[in-house]
């Protein structure tokens, strides 16, 4: 007998025609009810078995290719974790900078491999510890930073020229702060900036969508300071992330996993188009992008998001962009399990959803990844839970064997035709952006706060209505009593953080102080990057809440436009 | 229940919060139920407290997941006592520790409603303590 090879023509048709007859004398018509109205998490139709007739339209070269190169679908490095493992990043943040230091050192002495930082709402939204705002909010959920002081101490000891930092900053109004305090806290300490590797997040969506909150900057000035940012880090910081486009906060907030990688992917895009503008050459910031996903139960669609976003954001830097160095094209990302998974009921279970979705993570070819803890429904993790979740990632990575293999799925019919039709989402998606105006105008019109508000309804009521199956909760649910659960509690940081401001204040050369916050004043209103005069204004002991101050003043305040 | 007036909630996201998927999915849903609701957005307790006084509302509820449920929440059941209001039934959701539940209920909150609170809950409470109100 002939052989032929299996994506040839003649064989897809013999594969079509004996699928027809499977499926007439094998299946029951119950058996194809499913083909009907089964779907994946974002509405992708599923069908009963996939075969070599599902991906004849793949071109193995143009699609997939291999690790480390064009189209990056397989990987950005042609070794992946054989060279590199994933960064076993998990976070910390509570309390004061002083409480937080000692959590970042018990992750560095089980393993953890980079810094995680997330900070208090007073910090993220630009007030002081001792703003009447502040109230019921400092050191809770993230760490309290008002100074540079505080920065130093929340670094004291920790090797910051060895281990990859990333501050979780959210807006760019708050990173083009702390990363100013970063740099000058380094500098202090003796350390050249060239060595200082990690990420802030700096992302607009941040500060104008997802994050609701009194006195928000409107979307033109957030998104000029976060391409500030990314401005002067592509000259100053060759090891630094100076953005990381953020999916997951979007996913959290209410999304499907193709608009979380759309939204992040046009905002990136418009970044790259300003910057050109500003006369960047793009192969001068591209490499220093990165991206950041939130991966959910829908094993296989979110290992197929994760390969396809690679794909898409490759045919955007290459033809749209016109970028030249590999580097250019590469989509690295940091994957954070999905918190809005996790029930607090029978909340253990929790250990098993994260786990799974720390797998998806790592098939999808994530550069690094935080494992959320069980107890997230209930409070920030006790040490004992992010224990778990840092074991979690270690078990993934020397004892299951799937860092072994670069994407050991690949190839895998159903996965393959997940991944294009995922691709051709996110495309579809990126043209519905652009019919709107771009991504600015489609968050100044309130258009991406009503998809993403429409979106939790609707899956709210699924979850009522049982639609949407949530174990222990909505599906055979459990007893109702609780076991009892340790619950984390934050240290007191207020008063501790307002004594700290005090002298502060007291002890700053206020003449410096003066000149550098009339500086920054004057960059404001004229024009030019405003990370310079920040890093002056951080220098001479301004603190977070007076620099943020100066932008509230000066580009004045935006409705949030949903009520 | 009054025949013909809706009931009608005040909603508010406590502070600096960021979180709004919760409120603003809850607003819709009550809304779903018939009844009127006002969400507030951010704010801070004054501006609840103030916002109550105008709209007599038959309920308030708070939304909070940031850790500021003990210090905030009680502040605006001050408030309203301070303003006359001492009547409204302030309920609260959100991320908050069982332990916190208590004495949230012991500072005057009447309800606290945790994570995975089915809907339905929230509705038949809220229709029986505004039932309660206006007999």
């Amino acid at each position: 007998m002939k052989k032929k090879s299996l994506f040839h023509p003649e064989t897809i048709e013999e594969i079509r025609q004996a699928r027809s007859r499977w499926e007439r004398d094998c299946l029951s018509p119950e058996d194809l009810e499913g083909e009907k109205n089964l779907r994946s998490a974002s509405g992708i139709p599923l069908r009963l078995i996939y075969t070599p007739e599902d991906i004849s339209e793949l071109d193995y070269m143009r699609d997939l290719s291999f690790s480390g190169l064009a189209p990056y679908t397989r990987g950005v490095y042609p070794n992946m974790y054989r060279g590199r493992p994933f960064t076993i990043r998990q976070i910390a943040g509570f309390g004061s900078p002083e409480d937080c230091n000692k959590r970042m050192r018990f992750f560095l002495e089980k393993g953890g491999t980079g810094l995680n930082i997330v900070l208090d709402l007073p910090t993220i939204r630009g007030y002081d510890s001792d703003s009447p705002q502040a109230e019921g909010n400092v050191g809770q959920c993230g760490v309290a930073i008002d100074s540079v002081e505080d920065m130093a101490s929340l670094f004291e000891g920790l090797p910051i020229d060895r281990v990859s930092v990333s501050l979780v900053t959210h807006l760019p109004s708050t990173t083009v702060v702390l990363l100013s305090m970063y740099l000058v806290m380094a500098q202090e300490r003796g350390i050249p900036w060239e060595s200082l590797a990690g990420t802030t997040q700096n992302d607009f969506l941040m500060e104008t969508t997802i994050g609701s909150a009194p006195e928000i900057l409107p979307p033109r000035q957030s998104f000029r300071i976060q391409c500030d940012v990314i401005e002067q880090a592509s000259s100053l910081l060759p090891r630094w992330n100076p953005v990381s486009y953020n999916g997951y906060n979007l996913r959290e907030a209410g999304t499907d996993a193709i608009t979380e990688v759309g939204v992040a992917i046009a905002n990136a895009e418009a970044t790259a188009r300003e910057l050109i503008r500003r006369g960047l050459h793009p192969d001068s910031f591209l490499p220093r992008f990165s991206f950041f996903w939130d991966l959910h139960n829908d094993f296989f669609e979110e290992i197929a998001k994760c390969r396809a976003s690679r794909r898409v954001w490759y045919r955007i830097t290459s033809e749209g962009l016109g970028a030249e160095k590999p580097r250019s094209h590469l989509m690295r990302f940091h994957v954070q399990t999905a918190g809005i998974t996790l029930p607090a009921i029978e909340p253990l279970n929790n250990i098993a959803r994260a786990a799974i979705q720390g797998l998806a993570a790592v098939l999808g070819g994530a550069q690094s990844l935080h494992v959320d803890s069980y107890d997230e429904a209930f409070s920030a993790p006790t040490e004992q839970s992010a224990l778990i979740s840092l074991r979690t990632q270690q078990i993934l990575q020397v004892e299951t064997g799937v860092t072994k293999v670069v994407d050991p799925l690949g190839g895998s019919y159903f996965l393959e035709s997940l991944t294009s039709q995922m691709e051709s989402r996110i495309l579809e998606f990126l043209e519905k952006i652009n019919s709107l105006g771009g991504i600015i105008a489609s968050v100044e019109s309130g258009w991406m706060h009503r998809l993403i508000a429409d979106f939790a309804y609707e899956q709210q009521r699924a979850i009522e209505s049982g639609k949407f199956p949530i174990v222990g909760v909505n599906y055979q649910p459990g007893e109702s009593s609780q076991i009892p659960q340790e619950i984390f509690r934050y240290p007191e940081t207020e008063s501790r953080q307002k004594q700290k401001l005090r002298e502060l204040k007291s002890q700053r050369d206020k003449g410096a102080w003066h000149k550098a916050m009339n500086d920054l004043r004057e960059c404001c209103l004229q024009g030019g990057n405003l990370m310079p005069p920040v890093m002056e204004a951080v220098r001479a002991r301004a603190t977070l809440g007076e620099i943020q101050g100066v932008f509230r003043k000066i580009f004045g305040l935006w409705e949030f436009p949903l009520k | 229940m009054a025949r013909g007036r809706p009931i009608k909630v005040l909603l508010a996201k406590l502070g600096l919060d960021i979180h709004w998927r919760g409120v603003v999915s809850i607003s819709r849903l009550l809304r779903d139920a018939g009844m009127e609701v006002i969400y507030l957005g951010n704010q801070f307790p004054e501006a609840i407290a103030t916002a109550a006084l105008q709209e007599a509302p038959d309920v308030v509820g708070l939304s909070t997941l940031s850790g500021n449920h003990l210090s905030l929440g009680p502040k605006v059941v001050r408030l309203l006592r301070e303003k006359g209001m001492e009547d409204i039934p302030v309920i609260m959701g959100g991320v908050i520790p069982p332990q916190d539940m208590e004495e949230l209920k012991r500072l005057g909150i009447r309800e606290v409603f945790g994570p995975n609170t089915p809907v339905s809950r929230i509705i038949s409470f809220i229709e029986q303590e505004a039932r309660e109100r206006r007999v």
